[in-house]
C-alpha cells in the first residue's frame, strides 16, 4: 500500500477538487480512449475513398449523407474517422515528444543546479544560446537535415524543448539547494547520484509534472504545423495537419472540413493547458498559500 | 488610558466550530508606560497587534469585549476613522526589520512618504529626518538617507523604523519582537533608544516578547499569555521575581541564568497546543502540562482573581503550591585532560574569495570568515562556541563537517589526519562526527516519514539492512530522543517545532558518533522547549559519552550547557577558556561588552547599560 503523506494528501485533495485539473483530465481521458479505440470508434477506414460522395457536408445540412456524420473531403474520405485516427498521431507525439523533452531537460537542470559552478555555466549557456533561434525555424531546419517522418518530428521537439524543461527545473533545484536538508543528506554519506534521486527529484516533482502537460499542448501543435507541411507523417496516414493542409484548396465550398480538425487541435491543447494550469495551482505552494 | 482593552476575544471559525485564539483579555495602558505581553509562539501575543490595524487573519473575527484607543472604539470604528490613527497617533515597529523596508527604495524616499502622510510640509521634511535618525543615534542621517535597505546592517534598519515610527509622536506604539532578529549587542542598544524615545515623547508602549527576563527589564507591566488566554498580569519585577501562576513559575525557571549556582532545568512537558487544540480544552488550558493540575482544573474555567492589588493570577491553586524540590546541582565540570582527544583543529581558517565577474575581475574583498585558530574537543566535552552574526560559527561548523575545505590549517579525528578528501576520511568522518542543522524546518525533507529521517544514514551504506531492523533502530532513535513511538511514520509537517528539533537530533545520533555539531539548535524554539532539548543533550552526554561543539550566540544556555567556551568575532577568536572562569572574570574587552549586552537576571541590576554599542 502506498502511504501518503498528509501533504501529498492535500495537493491530491486540491488536485481533484480543481474544476481545472477535473475538465482537463476528463478530455483527456476520453482523447486516450478514441485514440485507442480507433478501430472501433470509426465507422469507415480513414484511407478509403468514396469518388461519388466527395464534399459531402455534415449530418445537420441537407444533402449530408447518414453514414458519413461529419461529411466527406475532396476525395470522398469519411472526415469523422480521420479524424478518430488523428487523435492517434496527436497523442502519440504529445506523449512521446514531452516525455523525451522532460527527460533530457530535467537530468540537465538537476546536474546544473546541484553542481553549479562551470558545468551550471556550460549548462544555462547552452540553453540561452538555444532559446536565442526561433522555435519553429530550428525545427524546420533539424527536419532538412533529419528527413521527414513523425519520429523526426518527435526528435525535433526533443531537441528544441528540453531548454524550457532545463530552466525552469533548474531555478527549482536552486531553491531546493538552498535548504538544509541536502547538506545533511551529505554529511550522511549520501552520493551525490543518491542525493539528486532521492532528495532533490522529488521536490521539483510536481512542477516537471506541471511543465510536462503544457508541453504535451505544444508537441501536439507543432505536430500539427509539420503534417501541415508534409514534413511529418506519410500522406496515407490520416493526422489533423494532414486533414486541414488537404482541406486548403475546397475551404470556401466545404468549411467543414478544416473546421473540425481545427476544433480537435483546440480542444486537445485546451485540455492540457487546464490541467497544466491547475496542477501548477494545486501543486504550488506559493499560489496554495496566497488563496488561503 | 492609551489602550484599553475590556474582556476581548477574538475566535476563529474552523468548519463549525468556534475556536476562542485569544479569551476574555482586559488590561490598560497609560501614557508614558510600557506594557508587555509576553508568551511562547501561538500564544496570541501578536493578535493585539493585528486587533488594532485590522489585519486579522481569513476566519478570525472579534468574537466579544472591546478595545479602544484614547476613548475611541477600534472595533467598531470606521475604516476611515481607523486608518487616520495609523501610522499618526498609533505606530508599529515590526519583528523583520530587513523585509519591513521596501527594498527597492531609498531610507529617504520611504520617511518622505511617510512624512507627507502625516502631514510635515515638504521644507521641514530633512530637518525633520535627520532629527529623528539622530536620535535614534545614527550619527550619520545623510549617508543613512541615501542608502537602500539591504546597504544597512538589521540593527540600522531597526533603528530607522524606530525613527519613522516615532516622527509623528505618535501616543501609542506597538512593538511586536522587535528584537528577536538581531543580535545581543544590538539587543540592547535598541531597547535602549526605544526606553528613551517613549520617555522623551510621553509614548506608551505595547511590548510584545517572548523573553520573560527582557520583559522584565523593560516594561512597567506584564501580561503572560498562555493559549490565548491572560494567566498572569501585574508589575513587571513582581512577576519576575516572585511569579504566582505554574505557567509563569515554568517559563522563569525554564530560562538558564547567566549567574548563579547552576541546577538541572525543570521542564515542562509537551507544548502548547495549536490553536486547533485549544477546542478540546473544557477547564484551565494550561492544566494538561500543569504539574500542580488537579481533576477540576481540566472541568473548569478558572477566573483571573486578584491575589494582592494591582497583581491577578488565573489559578485558585497559587497558594497550595509548595515551592518547587529544589533541583538539583549540575555538574558541568571540565572533561578530564587525561580523556582522549576526539576532535583537534589546529591553524584552522577559511577565506572566501570575492566572485570574480565576467572580465575576471574581482567584485568587492574576499571574507576573512574563520582566522586560523587551534582548538581540541575531547571525549564527553561541551565546547560552546559563542557569538554574533558574522562572527564566522556557523562557516567553523561547515568547516568541521567537510562541507567546505579549509583555507589553511588541519583537522584531526581519533587522531587521524583529515588531509584529503578520500573514502576513508569520508567514512571516518561520517562515524565520528555528525552535525544537527539550525532549522529542522529545512533540515528534514518533507518528503520523507520519520522512520525514513532519523534512519537516513543507512541508506548510503552498501549492504542495505533488512526492513525490521531500520524499523527497530527507529524506534529506539526515538526513544532515546524522547519521542513517542506513535510518530514513526508521521512526516515533519505533521510534528510541532521541538518534536521536529528532536527527531533533526535523533538523525544524527543514528551512526553513534562520539562527537556532534550543533549550529544554533535551540534559537528557533520557545523557552520550556528549549529547557528539554538542552537536558536532551545533557541525558547524552552522561548516556554515551557524546562529546558536542555547541554554537550559539546565547551566553546563558553556552554556560548551562558547557564547561569550555570559545568566543568569536569578525571570524577571530577572542577568548578561549574554561566557561566558569571567562564567566567570573572576562579578559577581552568584547566578551566584557557582550555579557552587559545580555539582561542579567538580577532586576537590581540596571539594563540596559550606558553604553551598550559595540561597534
Amino acid at each position: 500500500m502506498i502511504v501518503l503523506s498528509e501533504r501529498s494528501r492535500a495537493a491530491w485533495g486540491r488536485c481533484l477538487s480543481s474544476p481545472r485539473v477535473l475538465a482537463g483530465a476528463c478530455l483527456i481521458v476520453i482523447l486516450l480512449l478514441v485514440a485507442l479505440f480507433a478501430p472501433w470508434l470509426a465507422p469507415h477506414d480513414p484511407q478509403d475513398q468514396d469518388l461519388l460522395s466527395t464534399l459531402l457536408p455534415p449530418f445537420w445540412m441537407a444533402e449530408a449523407d447518414p453514414a458519413y456524420p461529419l461529411g466527406t473531403d475532396t476525395l470522398g474520405r469519411c472526415i469523422l474517422s480521420r479524424l478518430i485516427y488523428g487523435t492517434r498521431i496527436a497523442l502519440y507525439v504529445a506523449i512521446v515528444a514531452a516525455s523525451g523533452a522532460m527527460l533530457v531537460g530535467t537530468v540537465l537542470a538537476v546536474v546544473s543546479g546541484y553542481f553549479g559552478g562551470t558545468i551550471d555555466w556550460l549548462i544555462s549557456r547552452a540553453v540561452d544560446i538555444w532559446m536565442a533561434f526561433p522555435p519553429v525555424v530550428l525545427a524546420l531546419i533539424l527536419l532538412v537535415g533529419l528527413g521527414a517522418g513523425v519520429n523526426k518530428v518527435i526528435l525535433a521537439i526533443v531537441l528544441i524543448d528540453w531548454t524550457r524543461f532545463c530552466r525552469v527545473i533548474r531555478s527549482e533545484v536552486l531553491v531546493t539547494m538552498t535548504l538544509d536538508y541536502i547538506p545533511a543528506a551529505k554529511i550522511l554519506g549520501f552520493s551525490h547520484a543518491r542525493i539528486m534521486l532521492k532528495e532533490i527529484l522529488p521536490a521539483v516533482t510536481p512542477l516537471i509534472i506541471t511543465v510536462l502537460s503544457i508541453e504535451m499542448g505544444i508537441a501536439v501543435i507543432v505536430e500539427a504545423i509539420m503534417s501541415f507541411v508534409g514534413m511529418s507523417v506519410e500522406s496515407n496516414v490520416a493526422a489533423w495537419g494532414v486533414m486541414i493542409a488537404d482541406a486548403r484548396t475546397t475551404m470556401h465550398q466545404a468549411p467543414w472540413s478544416v473546421v473540425f480538425p481545427i476544433g480537435a487541435i483546440f480542444l486537445t491543447v485546451l485540455a492540457f493547458n487546464l490541467l497544466g494550469d491547475g496542477l501548477r495551482r494545486a501543486l504550488d505552494g506559493r499560489l496554495v498559500q496566497r488563496n488561503g | 488610558m492609551v489602550l484599553q482593552a475590556r474582556n476581548l476575544t477574538v475566535s476563529m471559525q474552523s468548519g463549525s466550530t468556534r475556536i476562542d485564539v485569544l479569551r476574555d483579555v482586559s488590561f490598560s495602558l497609560a501614557p508614558r508606560k510600557v506594557l508587555g505581553l509576553v508568551g511562547e509562539s501561538g500564544a496570541g501575543k501578536s493578535m493585539i497587534g493585528r486587533v488594532i490595524s485590522r489585519n486579522l487573519p481569513k476566519q478570525f473575527s472579534i468574537g466579544s469585549g472591546n478595545l479602544s484607543f484614547a476613548g475611541q472604539d477600534l472595533v467598531g470604528s470606521s475604516t476611515e476613522s481607523l486608518s487616520a490613527l495609523l501610522g499618526d497617533r498609533i505606530a508599529f515597529v515590526p519583528q523583520e526589520p530587513l523585509t519591513a523596508l521596501n527594498p527597492l527604495m531609498t531610507v529617504a524616499r520611504q520617511f518622505v512618504e511617510h512624512l507627507d502622510r502625516i502631514g510635515v510640509a515638504r521644507d521641514h521634511q530633512p530637518q525633520r529626518m535627520a532629527q529623528a535618525l539622530r536620535e535614534v543615534r545614527l550619527l550619520d542621517p545623510d549617508r543613512v538617507l541615501a542608502s537602500y535597505p539591504f546597504q544597512l546592517s538589521g540593527g540600522m534598519c531597526q533603528r530607522v523604523l524606530i525613527a519613522i515610527a516615532f516622527a509623528s509622536h505618535p501616543a501609542l506604539v506597538v512593538a511586536d519582537e522587535p528584537t528577536t532578529a538581531l543580535d545581543v549587542s544590538t539587543q540592547a542598544t535598541i531597547v535602549q533608544i526605544m526606553r528613551g524615545l517613549q520617555r522623551d515623547h510621553d509614548t506608551a508602549l505595547l511590548f510584545i516578547t517572548h523573553d520573560l527576563r527582557l520583559a522584565a527589564h523593560v516594561c512597567d507591566e506584564i501580561l503572560v499569555l498562555y493559549a490565548g488566554e491572560v494567566v498572569e498580569h501585574g508589575p513587571a519585577r513582581a512577576i519576575a521575581t516572585a511569579p504566582q501562576h505554574p505557567y509563569t513559575r515554568a517559563l522563569q525557571a525554564a530560562n538558564p541564568s547567566p549567574s548563579g549556582p547552576l541546577t538541572r532545568l525543570p521542564s515542562l512537558p509537551d507544548n502548547m497546543p495549536g490553536l486547533a487544540g485549544f477546542a478540546s480544552l473544557q477547564g484551565c488550558r494550561f492544566a494538561p502540562r500543569c504539574p500542580a493540575a488537579e481533576p477540576a482544573c481540566h472541568t473548569q474555567v478558572p477566573a483571573l482573581v486578584q491575589t494582592v492589588p494591582g497583581h491577578a493570577v488565573r489559578c485558585p491553586l497559587t497558594d497550595r503550591q509548595q515551592a518547587a524540590a529544589k533541583p538539583a546541582l549540575l555538574q558541568t565540570a571540565r572533561a578530564d585532560s587525561a580523556s582522549e582527544v576526539i576532535l583537534e583543529a589546529r591553524n584552522l581558517s577559511k577565506y572566501f574569495e570575492a566572485t570574480r565577474n565576467w572580465f575576471g575581475r574581482r567584485e568587492g574583498p574576499g571574507l576573512h570568515a574563520v582566522r586560523p585558530m587551534d582548538f581540541v574537543v575531547r571525549a564527553g566535552e561541551f565546547v560552546g562556541v559563542v557569538g554574533e552574526s558574522g562572527s564566522g560559527k556557523s562557516t567553523l561548523a561547515r568547516l568541521l563537517m567537510g562541507l567546505e575545505t579549509p583555507t589553511s590549517g588541519q583537522i584531526s579525528l581519533d587522531g587521524t589526519l583529515l588531509d584529503a578528501d578520500t573514502a576513508e576520511t569520508r567514512r571516518l568522518r561520517l562515524d565520528t562526527l555528525q552535525m544537527v542543522f539550525q532549522d529542522p524546518q529545512s533540515a528534514l525533507n518533507p518528503r520523507r516519514s520519520v522512520e525514513e529521517l532519523v534512519t537516513q544514514v543507512m541508506e548510503s551504506r552498501m549492504t542495505r539492512l533488512p526492513p525490521e531492523e531500520r524499523r527497530q533502530r527507529a524506534k529506539d532513535l526515538l526513544n532515546e530522543t524522547g519521542l513517542s513511538p506513535e510518530l514513526i511514520d508521521r512526516y515533519p509537517s505533521q510534528l510541532s517545532g521541538g518534536q521536529k528539533q528532536r527527531v533533526n537530533i535523533a538523525r544524527a545520533l543514528c551512526v553513534t558518533p562520539r562527537l556532534l555539531i550543533a549550529d544554533e539548535i535551540v534559537s528557533g524554539l520557545d523557552v520550556s522547549v528549549q529547557a528539554q532539548i538542552l537536558n536532551l543533550l545533557l541525558d547524552l552526554k552522561a548516556q554515551r559519552e557524546i562529546g558536542l561543539v555547541f554554537i550559539s550566540h546565547d551566553l546563558s544556555v553556552v554556560r548551562y550547557l558547557c564547561a569550555s567556551m570559545i568566543v568569536m568575532r569578525h571570524g577571530k577568536v577572542v577568548e578561549q577558556g574554561p566557561t566558569e572562569q571567562i564567566f567570573a572574570d572576562p579578559q577581552h574587552a568584547y566578551t566584557k561588552a557582550l555579557f552587559a549586552a545580555a539582561p542579567p537576571a538580577d532586576l537590581d541590576h540596571p539594563w540596559p547599560p550606558e553604553q551598550a554599542s559595540l561597534s
